[in-house]
């Protein structure tokens, strides 16, 4: 508890307790900043600053740095194709659509109160309720694992929207093994569980996290070899080059099998119904997020939907030829629009299919969807092997 | 004149590095096979530093996504500390790095016996290509013996893992009657 403050001269010696924090603070932490900004853009705060009274030479300001590469490389990380726009599209956007397209399914209403239109501002609410909400850490958990496992989830879903391609030069990082990352960092999803579960110190979340392992390592294989007919059709593994392989058919056509088998993983991936098994809040409470509650809850959530957007997008890059649509609109639209559909199809099951049982689950998983992508393997070796399709582009 | 491959050398190292060693001396164990994953982690950023990303990135899918998340699962399951808490004494840790520097000075010697101490800074990464090129041409032989065991040791776990239905059911009985 802070002291109480009863006395005025208590007050005044706050008062310079304050003002002497931030006289010590204030060259700590701006002078570095202002160095920093003038090594990166030749020009100081206070230039900026005369420069908001003359609008055109603001904005050619502003057109050079998006022009010059460290900050058009962090603009590209940091706001289009990276974080702000996958947070407000994923997150704000989507959940917003998600509520009211289930709830139209299942003959409800959906958010109705917040906002003008439709309760279009029903998740700000949400945000702020979970922003004002006490971050509890229970005292038998372990810390420091407790701590960074919402850190660890936000980094698994971040690096994954590295890597999908919104348009031709619309991209973040461009790797040559990229089909293959988007699968080496899916796979971090387990140990961040299963710990996450383990450091909560609840049986819920124990059981919760358990659960995960099993159906995650199970549809995790599956999800792999389903992409391998892609990989042989583009001949590459590089993102980019798996998009121009299909601007003249997408690769849909060639391997339905894959992109069933594909979306099924993503499902499974993604822990939604109907493979909420981990979660199953109502046999165990929230799963393994039993614990955490407040903006720690509201930060899983965030990593959930961005992963979503991202696996979403990386469905659309491998099976519905990214960004190719017809001329009259430009390419990242079109991405985003495929992408739009791929989340619509992937809420679908919310609103209409029970939970599966675990060892369903699992005999889908190890059998049934592994001889699928076995077979559409060969569907692709045999479309190259018959002339159909040359690797690279027809 | 150290540059930023330098650093991010000696950055991986510490972490791989000091990921086994945490591995192997954590009182926790669940620390211990966070160290391990870690060092796993450590081990295939040094091949994407390397430029063979193809590697690293099949390191993090089999060491990281599956390897360490099984260690992580054995560990939970087993918590007694039974097997983990006794000490080692002189004889078995004089045996032990004596073993190891024995390891160590074999594998170097072959590595420089293979060309690693000629090996040039300018010859270009493999592509997966050639990786594979290779293993269904010269190298198919090796492909081959690895699949079989492989192929039989899941035999070998599907066999040590199989429950008898006879013996269910005979199990099922008993509790009936009882």
């Amino acid at each position: 508890m802070p002291k109480q403050i009863t006395t005025f001269e208590e007050f005044i010696r706050h008062i310079l307790k304050l003002v002497l924090w931030v006289v010590l603070l204030t060259p700590l932490f701006i002078l570095p900043i202002y160095y920093v900004f003038y090594t990166l853009f030749g020009t100081s705060f206070a230039d900026l600053f005369s420069l908001t009274t003359k609008p055109d030479q603001l904005m050619a300001f502003v057109g050079k740095l998006m022009a010059t590469e460290p900050t058009k490389t962090l603009f590209q990380l940091t706001t289009f194709p990276g974080f702000t726009f996958a947070a407000i599209f994923a997150s704000v956007f989507m959940i917003w659509v998600e509520r009211k397209f289930i709830a139209k399914i299942q003959l409800r209403v959906g958010p109705e109160y917040a906002g003008r239109f439709e309760g279009i501002l029903q998740n700000f609410a949400d945000l702020f309720k979970l922003l004002f909400k006490e971050m509890l850490i229970p005292n038998s958990v372990d810390k420091a694992v407790f701590i960074s496992i919402p850190l660890a989830l936000m980094f698994i879903a971040g690096s994954l929207l590295a890597l999908v391609p919104l348009g031709p030069s619309t991209y973040i990082a461009d790797p040559s093994v990229g089909a293959v990352l988007v699968f080496a960092i899916v796979s971090f999803t387990p140990l961040v569980v299963m710990l996450a579960g383990w450091s909560s110190n609840n049986k819920y979340s124990l059981i919760g996290s358990l659960r995960a392992l099993h159906q995650m390592v199970a549809y995790e294989i599956p999800m792999l070899l389903s992409v391998v007919g892609v990989v042989v059709l583009a001949g590459s593994l590089d993102l980019l080059k798996i998009v121009y392989a299909q601007s003249g058919i997408w690769f849909i056509v060639f391997q339905p099998l894959g992109a069933i088998t594909f979306f099924i993983c993503v499902l499974a991936e993604l822990e939604r119904i109907p493979f909420d098994l981990p979660e199953a809040d109502s046999e165990l409470v929230a799963g393994w997020q039993t614990e955490y509650g407040g903006m720690n809850f509201g930060i899983f959530q965030l990593a959930t939907y961005i992963k979503f957007y991202a696996l979403a997008g990386i469905f659309t890059t491998f099976f519905l030829g990214g960004w190719y649509g017809p001329g009259f609109l430009p390419p990242e639209a079109w991405f985003i629009l495929k992408t739009f559909i791929v989340m619509l199809a992937m809420m679908f099951p919310r609103a209409v299919m029970p939970r599966v049982r675990l060892d369903v689950l699992l005999r889908g998983g190890w059998s049934k969807l592994m001889l699928l992508s076995f077979v559409n393997l060969f569907i692709a070796l045999l479309v190259v092997s018959l002339g159909l399709y040359h690797i690279g582009g027809l | 004149m150290v540059d930023a491959t330098d650093a991010a050398f000696v950055a991986l190292a510490i972490v791989s590095v000091g990921g086994a060693i945490a591995a192997l001396e954590a009182k926790e164990i669940i620390y211990g096979a966070v160290g391990l994953a870690a060092s796993f982690f450590g081990v295939a950023s040094l091949f994407f530093l390397l430029d063979s990303p193809f590697v690293a990135v099949f390191q993090i899918t089999v060491y990281v996504g599956a390897v360490a998340v099984l260690v992580l699962f054995t560990v939970m399951l087993v918590r007694e500390g039974r097997w983990f808490g006794d000490s080692v004494g002189p004889t078995a840790s004089v045996a032990g790095l004596i073993t190891v520097a024995a390891l160590v000075i074999s594998l170097v010697s072959s590595f420089f016996a293979a060309g690693l101490s000629n090996a040039s800074e300018q010859a270009s990464a493999p592509s997966f290509v050639d990786i594979g090129k290779l293993l269904t041409g010269q190298f198919a032989p090796v492909l081959e013996i690895l699949a079989l065991v492989l192929a039989a040791s899941v035999l070998g776990a599907l066999t040590l893992a199989k429950v008898d239905p006879g013996a269910k059911a005979q199990a099922a009985n008993e509790r009936e009657r009882s």
